[in-house]
């Protein structure tokens, strides 16, 4: 099972309060941004556009290993723990692992539901980029 | 904040800090972009109002209904003679969308706090994560305030008759710019531009970077003198699911009150997806 897998069975087994709880759980463990992406951050580089707050995400594939740093505001707290759930499951992977996770991650998460369709787009948009990123680094390799 | 139209729904973070206490006649209600925001911290006594999972019905895509709305009431503790002052994040988009929501089941007593979210944190004032319980209230819901609020049909009258749009959105979105890259996600319209004759008026032409809302000498300058608004004029203003949109509306009403100013809430979800009904694309009018 892989670590991604591991944390939607998390996400599945409870009630939405409980879900609630564990999202802030996430939102609270992303790590802080190495200091040397704040320059590429602070220029407005490598954010995810479709998201309404300034999501930073520095996606590299690194001998034979998906290394994935993140910067999203406090005040956006669902983008945050959404990151810090793909931080967490994908940081250190093998990239095969993050091209073949499910396109549907939200809904196994129960996010779809909670949270509205109207609410998920940019989330889609940070999981899409990550998915984008390392295929197409993978390509050039 | 005298020299609105009708200053007094718009109240300061000092008059709301005053406040806090008074649970008995006055309810402060966060509404926010975010589902989580709340409950990382809020304003004391203050409660949560989700626009999705509480303002919206399930099965009809719609506003929940006269009942379940006062339901939702009595349930935070807010009856009919309740003051109800909203905030939130985004510029109190959210906000003002709640408000316009309370306002189309007839609640007389809502107010805006200036600045929302953002200014009160800036300002160090103090948030808890305790969540208040109040005694459940009793709550009469009037039926829909229809004159607030327009529906496709009305605004494709209203643009026939070359009647005043405002589209509130960005102006790549007014342009009709969507990003087509592949595998993302869209706007949920099948197609980009505006309504045909609508204005374009970004809603953040209307807020200071600190969440506040302009002067009203700002405001007239913007909407009368620039844009040739005409506040005795029927107007509908619309962005991409209503909430931007509100926010406009309530500069418009409150703030320089115009008399007949409609939130066309289906906004471009709606429009950019209806069969034969034109758009228009590019810079526009």
């Amino acid at each position: 099972m892989t670590t991604l897998d591991a944390i939607a069975e998390d996400f599945q087994m409870v009630d939405d309060e409980t879900r609630l709880e564990l999202l802030l759980d996430y939102a609270r463990q992303l790590p802080p941004l190495p200091e040397v992406y704040h320059p590429l951050r602070d220029r407005g580089l490598y954010m995810v556009h479709e998201c309404q707050s300034p999501v930073f995400l520095m996606i590299e594939v690194k001998e034979g290993a998906v290394r994935l740093h993140a910067d999203v505001p406090e005040e956006a707290p669902t983008a945050r723990s959404f990151t810090a759930i793909l931080v967490k499951a994908f940081d250190g992977a093998a990239p095969q692992a993050v091209l073949d996770a499910p396109a549907d991650i939200l809904y196994r998460l129960g996010l779809t539901r909670l949270l509205g369709m109207q609410r998920t787009r940019g989330l889609s948009a940070i999981y899409q980029r990550i998915k984008n990123e390392v295929a197409r680094q993978m390509e050039a390799a | 904040m005298a020299d609105y139209a009708h200053p007094e729904v718009l109240v300061s973070t000092q008059w709301v800090a005053d406040r806090l206490d008074d649970t008995g006649t006055l309810r402060i209600v966060e509404s926010n972009e975010d589902l989580l925001l709340y409950s990382t911290g809020h304003l004391p006594n203050a409660v949560q109002i989700d626009w999705v999972n509480e303002l919206q019905d399930e099965l009809v895509r719609d506003f929940i209904g006269q009942e379940h709305f006062a339901t939702l009431c009595e349930q935070k503790g807010i009856s009919n003679d309740t003051t109800v002052v909203f905030y939130g994040d985004k510029h109190n988009w959210w906000a003002c969308y709640a408000f316009w929501v309370f306002k189309l089941y007839g609640h007389q007593k809502c107010l805006v706090m200036n600045g929302g979210r953002k200014k009160w944190i800036e300002e160090g004032r103090p948030l808890t994560t305790e969540v208040p319980a109040f005694p459940e209230a009793s709550y009469t819901a009037r039926p829909q305030n229809r004159s607030i609020r327009a529906f496709r049909d009305e605004v494709l009258a209203h643009m026939k008759a070359a009647g005043p749009l405002v589209d509130v959105r960005s102006p790549a979105e007014y342009r009709g710019e969507l990003t087509h890259m592949p595998d993302y996600p869209q706007e949920g319209a099948l197609r980009g531009g505006h309504i045909p004759g609508a204005r374009n008026i970004p809603w953040s032409r209307a807020a200071h970077d600190d969440g506040t809302f302009k002067r009203r000498d700002e405001l007239e300058t913007l909407y009368l003198d620039e844009q040739h608004l005409d506040p005795d004029a029927e107007t509908v203003a619309y962005c991409r699911i209503g909430e931007r949109s509100s926010h406009t509306w309530f500069v418009l009403t409150y703030l320089l009150g115009f008399r007949h100013v409609r939130n066309y809430d289906g906004s471009w979800t709606e429009w950019g997806n209806l069969v034969s009904v034109p758009i228009e694309r590019g810079a526009g009018t």
